[in-house]
């Protein structure tokens, strides 16, 4: 080889090397420059995982046959990443048409242009069902295949245009169950929150634990893809078809008697299971955000447990319990009723004002004697009358998993607001105020052989794949099986000798009625009532504890005119519901 | 011996590009175990990017199908729902039974609807198991370490 040949070689050889060394040398050098690591940083920071607050699925709530009271359907958030939109004006009208969203402020927002930094993306509407979706994009498909028929032309486009599903809070029943129910605020997607019965009451266990995850982006990194278990769901004591009933036989009973409310309680005695809860006005919970109009204040959501009032004869029931158990009367025991009775320097009048002559403690019940039962009261003392009434509750909230129950507090001999008189009144009612619930709850340990039920709706929580199921808990037996036996045989008794409108034929129903004034500022308005009813049956083996309540019933002022009807309708229902036979026949079963 | 070694330092005199082709080879062989190397990490790589991809797919999948059942839980609660039921039982020609026509007899075993079941209660065997075996998540190191100290240690499960 010449030697200036191999010299050119040489000289490009280290000339190539030299380049190949110095591109090497600046490959290493931007890799760690200062530039090199913030960019770095930037790309994981921005790129490599995407850091967003996962909701899990708020978990959903069923009747105690396992149907679906509260789920979650799907729908979309429709908006518009300005970064991608070539038309605003075809944006604009599917949006107007569509959307039924106001086509100039459309345009507006979507039409201003990207600009870095700036807003990149518009939400346009949120809760939008799967049709709607499905229009929009065969639409923006047709547009896609367009093609122009001269050069310049501006198509319609839809690009720009997206939609992210999610799931929202839904009550297929709508309003059925809504007083024990409540709602979810699904509109608020970040705060939203139960309100009102189970709703609020289970808030944190159906909604979850929402976290703040990173979801990656790398697909290097995809093992690290969080999961987020929903929330639990929750199995209620409820039967939607005995609530259903319940609701339309509260509707009707309101409208034909022009009463301002009418709540309708049913209790399974045995467990404390209530099976049904009505109470007006209902709300359609998909529609939640009327709840103003529904409900003007002071309306109480579910006035089974949200209001106390006085609640009358029916009270009588558990007076005449305690002094049974207390050994104080049987229901044989004599007693003259003059019409009137002097206590702590009042007079106590009958609720006709007349004297109803010699009288059992049966006959007392049965003609709703206020004068008998005050005596009754005094037979107890007052030490152990207010034992008994402490005894079954009254004065104390049921503690129901119900969000929003109330107590109006029990007064005693030696308080301040408590006088002599008061042990009178409270005999028959008076003076005392009570829920709905506390009032059932209190029956309900008539009907099960002294045992008084913790009064629940949860029946069990399905969570992380397991069901745990509620155990029914005694929370009291203020009085003997001997006792809660006498007491409902009297009733029952009492109730045929009236030849009450609360018997149902077949079956056998142990039961009070009541009608009590309602104390305004100035004292009780005589013109205004509330009418009750407390009954449970079959009187030999109770399955089932009702309480009905008719708030200022126009048709008539007397619970047994307004609301022992009720009872009988609801005993009907019940029975088919529950498949309970005809007492001669069921007993027939039994022997068999 | 010394005479050999003469006779290759004089060949490679002689031509020295034998020197260079041995140079050229040894070059040549780095180059492929290079490239066998980076090629397998690419490959390597590529399997893992798809994946990975393909779990992303798949979660997503998950999330749609999660939307999905719940909304067809949803429609099938709003089709059976009491309201539509009564609705579509009255245009059958179906009425309400009243209290005086059902007729009742013992059917022996029978104890009764069942109340709601929908899931198995708690138990023993509540302990999460791994949904991915350690071969699928482990390292190359990772696996050979655990798979040395096995035999080391039979108190190690090295088998996977």
């Amino acid at each position: 080889m010449n030697p200036s040949t191999f010299f050119r070689l040489r000289v490009m050889g280290i000339l190539l090397s030299t380049v190949g060394a110095l591109v090497i040398f600046q490959i290493v050098r931007i890799q760690n420059s200062v530039s090199a690591q913030s960019l770095s940083a930037d790309a994981v920071r921005n790129y490599d995982y995407e850091e967003r607050k996962i909701f899990p699925e708020r978990g959903s709530i069923f009747d105690r046959w396992g149907r679906l009271l509260a789920g979650n359907k799907e729908v979309y958030e429709i908006g518009v990443d300005i970064r991608y939109v070539k038309n605003p004006a075809s944006i604009a009208e599917i949006a107007h048409n569509v959307l039924e969203l106001d086509y100039d402020t459309v345009l507006k927002n979507v039409g201003q242009g990207y600009v870095p930094g700036e807003l990149e993306y518009v939400v346009l509407a949120d809760f939008v069902p799967l049709e709607t979706i499905n229009a929009i994009s065969e639409t923006k498909e047709n547009y896609k295949r367009l093609t122009p028929n001269k050069k310049g032309e501006k198509l319609p486009s839809l690009e720009g245009l997206l939609w992210t599903p999610h799931l929202q809070r839904s009550y297929p029943e709508n309003a059925l169950a809504s007083n024990m129910i409540g709602f979810f605020s699904y509109r608020d997607r970040d705060q939203g929150r139960g309100y009102f019965g189970v709703e609020e009451k289970y808030n944190d266990l159906l909604a979850g634990s929402p976290i703040k995850v990173k979801i990656p982006r790398n697909p290097y990194k995809v093992r690290e893809i969080p999961t987020v278990p929903p929330g639990a769901s929750i199995v209620l004591t409820i039967d939607k078809d005995i609530q259903a009933s319940m609701e339309d036989i509260a509707a009707k009973a309101m409208k034909r008697n022009g009463a301002t409310s009418v709540t309708i309680v049913v209790m399974n005695p045995k467990t404390g299971e209530i099976l049904a809860m009505a109470s007006t006005p209902n709300l359609n919970l998909n529609e939640y955000w009327n709840y103003g109009d529904v409900f003007p204040d002071p309306t109480p959501y579910n006035r089974a447990v949200g209001q106390t009032y006085e609640p009358g004869s029916v009270f009588k029931v558990l007076t005449m319990a305690a002094a049974i158990d207390a050994g104080a009367v049987t229901p044989d025991t004599p007693f003259l009723d003059t019409g009137e009775v002097l206590i702590g320097g009042y007079t106590i009048y009958n609720w006709d004002r007349n004297a109803w002559g010699p009288q059992t403690m049966t006959t007392c019940m049965q003609h709703s004697l206020n004068v008998c039962l005050t005596w009754v009261a005094q037979q107890l003392g007052p030490t152990r009358f207010y034992q008994y009434l402490q005894a079954f509750g009254i004065g104390r909230k049921t503690n129901i998993d119900l969000a929003g129950e109330v107590n109006f507090p029990l007064a005693l001999p030696g308080d301040g607001n408590w006088y002599p008189i008061n042990l009178g009144t409270n005999s028959f009612g008076q003076g005392v105020a009570a829920t709905p619930l506390q009032m059932i709850t209190a029956a309900s340990a008539l009907a099960n052989d002294g045992k008084m039920m913790a009064p629940h709706i949860l029946q069990s929580v399905v969570e992380n794949g397991r069901q745990y199921n509620n155990t029914p808990q005694v929370i009291g037996n203020p009085i003997s099986a001997k006792s809660a036996r006498t007491i409902t045989t009297l009733l029952a008794k009492s109730l045929e000798e009236e030849a009450s409108d609360s018997l149902v034929e077949g079956y056998r129903v142990a039961g009070k009625t009541g009608t009590a004034e309602i104390p305004g500022p100035n004292g009780y308005v005589s013109n205004l009532t509330n009418a009750s009813f407390v009954g449970w049956g079959p009187a030999d083996d109770p399955r089932f504890v009702v309480y009905i309540w008719l708030e200022k019933p126009k048709s008539s002022p007397w619970g047994s005119i307004v609301a022992a009807p009720v009872f009988s309708q609801v005993v009907q229902s019940l029975v088919v519901s529950m498949k309970i036979p005809p007492d001669n026949i069921r007993l027939g079963l039994v022997q068999k | 011996m010394a005479a050999i070694t003469q006779k290759l330092e004089q060949a490679y005199r002689q031509a020295p590009w034998r020197s260079q082709v041995q140079w050229s080879g040894m070059f040549l062989i780095f180059l492929v175990g290079f490239v066998m190397i980076a090629g397998l990490y690419l490959s390597i790589s590529a399997q893992a990017a798809t994946a990975g991809l393909d779990v992303q797919d798949l979660q997503v999948q998950k999330d749609e199908a999660t939307r999905r059942t719940a909304d067809l839980r949803n429609q099938l609660a709003y089709l059976t729902s009491d309201s539509i039921m009564a609705k579509r039982a009255k245009g059958m020609g179906f009425k309400l039974n009243r209290i005086d026509e059902p007729t009742y007899l013992i059917i022996n075993g029978y104890s009764g609807r069942n109340l709601a079941n929908l899931a198995p209660p708690p138990g023993l065997d509540m302990i999460p198991a791994p949904v991915l075996r350690p071969a699928y998540t482990q390292s190359l190191w990772e696996w050979l370490f655990q798979g040395v100290l096995s035999y080391s240690d039979p108190s190690i499960g090295g088998l996977q």
